[in-house]
């Protein structure tokens, strides 16, 4: 294919792809009827839990309050926390009479990533809509060079287009105007958490939050402790199963697969797979590899008792470590892993409850 | 101030719909131009030129989202721009981005002769609807806005070497997927 074919083809990129990449949006899961009866239950709750609660606080403390245990219940219901008996999972005690600063509400261990939910106080309604054109979000662990990437937390079933579109929606669902709140989402390398705890001999850490409007307004939130939550996996042997693909006419063996409620790290094995994970890989004889890697993660099915089967999705990353390729795949909302009862691929039964 | 009032000055003819324009959106399309032609000069000459394409477009357009449909346009006179004078303009990030697609595309016999521009739309159009979208995030950003591999990483938390990695299995899925389209062989 010529190259001025390969511009034309890209010009053709429909406007819908152009608008949702401006900024990265790593998962979007459709909402469910079940998810929407779960909220209304919440929503119940959370209102006579309110009424109580108004006659014991002021107003603006009790605006407060509500914004952080509504935004708690939200998140475990879109997490699908409760009905996947998730344990990689923490709910803080929210402060009653705390007006402002920042707030834990909940975190989950994704195996790699902790996911820390956090409300920060008081946002003006200005510095809110700045979010994604002209303003961002940062974690970091005071005392430590360590930090990261933070971004307003959405409902997992928004599809979302253009930067208008997401600033309309950040306010819409993350901002809350009457307490000036936003609620956050800190993305957490589990190693970089253990990093800090290591570096500062404890083993809860100093977590701050900072917002950056513009060039002007810079502004830091917190410190507030923080642990590691810990980790919920399920480890599956396949032994030395070994799958034929026949098009390509390669073995590929699949020595395990460590799953969480919301990850997954299938370990297979190849000839010269630790030369195609570096750098100066061939990259013409890792294709046919690569197809095959991908075919593992997609491809395989975790078959539940009442028949559903769930696919693990490509790889994220893929590192050779210890003798094995390590295909990293993760999704936004949790699953049973202890409800697993078979794990196939094509013909290939890799493991059943028996 | 909104797209709709950008989008109103350009109505009334105002010479400040520009002013607004630029102060919005100017550095993402600059950064659009810039990824393609790789020089300041032609870069400034690209984001002048899409002002003028958006003036003599507003009206009768009234384009949602604004900044897409300026994107696409700062886009689309870039590539001309390039493809014109490509021999002046080699080592600019669209240049390395077409020479990755370029390897893959080119692996087997062509039939771009035979089918139709409209077919190459569509199929790259359906193609990025079975990616997801972590995986469609990174392929706009280095196929169409051209980023840099680095850039790219740092914006989806990852490395470059993860990048590169992931990058390459896209593209390996495009390409089987135009060859079961029909239109590689």
């Amino acid at each position: 294919m010529k190259r001025e074919t390969i511009t034309f083809m890209l010009n053709s990129i429909g406007d819908e792809y152009i608008g949702e990449t401006e900024v990265f949006r790593p998962y979007s899961v459709q909402g469910s009827p079940e998810r929407t009866d779960h909220m209304k239950k919440r929503r119940i709750i959370t209102l006579l839990l309110a009424a109580v609660l108004m006659l014991a606080l002021g107003i603006t403390a009790y605006a407060v309050w509500n914004i952080h245990t509504e935004r708690q219940q939200q998140l475990k219901s879109d997490l699908k926390i409760e009905e996947n008996n998730v344990t990689s999972y923490t709910e803080y005690d929210v402060p009653e009479e705390q007006e402002g600063g920042l707030v834990l509400l909940s975190s989950v261990n994704d195996g790699q990533v902790q996911h820390v939910y956090v409300n920060i106080s008081p946002v003006t309604k200005e510095e809110a809509a700045r979010f994604p054109a002209d303003g961002s979000f940062a974690w970091s662990i005071a005392g430590t060079e360590i930090g990261g990437f933070a971004a307003p937390q959405l409902p997992v079933e928004l599809s979302l287009s253009g930067e208008e579109a997401i600033r309309d929606a950040v306010m819409e669902n993350a901002y809350d105007e009457e307490s000036q709140t936003m609620t956050l989402q800190c993305y957490i390398d589990v190693k970089f958490l253990e990093k800090a705890a290591a570096e500062l001999g404890t083993e809860a850490v100093p977590l701050q939050v900072h917002l950056i409007a513009g060039e002007n307004t810079a502004r830091s939130f917190g410190p507030v402790s923080l642990s590691l939550t810990e980790k919920q996996s399920r480890h599956f042997d396949f032994g030395h199963a070994v799958y034929h693909d026949e098009e390509l006419d390669k073995d590929i063996e699949i020595v395990g697969l460590e799953l969480t409620p919301f990850s997954a790290v299938w370990k297979v094995r190849y000839e010269g797979a630790a030369a195609f994970h570096t750098p100066e890989a061939d990259w013409e004889a890792y294709q046919p590899w690569s197809m095959l890697e991908d075919k593992v993660c997609i491809e395989a099915k975790l078959v539940f008792p009442d028949g559903s089967a769930f696919s693990t999705s490509g790889a994220m990353t893929c590192p050779y470590e210890d003798g094995v390729v390590k295909l990293n795949c993760a999704w936004g909302s949790a699953i049973n892993i202890e409800d697993v009862q078979k794990i196939i691929l094509g013909d290939l039964v890799l493991w059943e409850n028996k | 101030m909104t797209d709709t009032e950008i989008i109103g000055l350009f109505f009334e003819r105002s010479e400040q719909a520009i002013t607004e324009l630029d102060k919005k959106h100017g550095s993402a399309v600059a950064r659009v131009a810039r990824n393609i032609l790789g020089n300041e000069q032609d870069t400034e000459e690209c984001v002048n030129d899409t002002y003028l394409g958006i003036w003599n477009a507003i009206p009768p357009h009234r384009p949602s989202p604004l900044r897409t449909f300026v994107c696409r346009i700062a886009r689309n006179l870039a590539t001309k721009k390039y493809h014109s004078n490509t021999a002046a303009i080699r080592n600019s990030q669209y240049d390395l981005a077409l020479d990755e697609l370029e390897e893959v595309l080119s692996n087997g016999d062509s039939v771009e002769e035979r089918y139709e521009a409209k077919e190459l739309g569509t199929a790259i159009n359906g193609f990025l609807a079975t990616l997801n979208p972590s995986d469609r995030f990174l392929f706009m950003r280095r196929y169409w806005y051209s980023d840099p591999v680095k850039d790219i990483a740092e914006m989806a938390h990852s490395t470059t070497n993860s990048v590169t990695v992931r990058l390459f299995r896209i593209r390996e899925k495009l390409r089987l997927y135009l060859e079961k389209e029909g239109l590689l062989v």
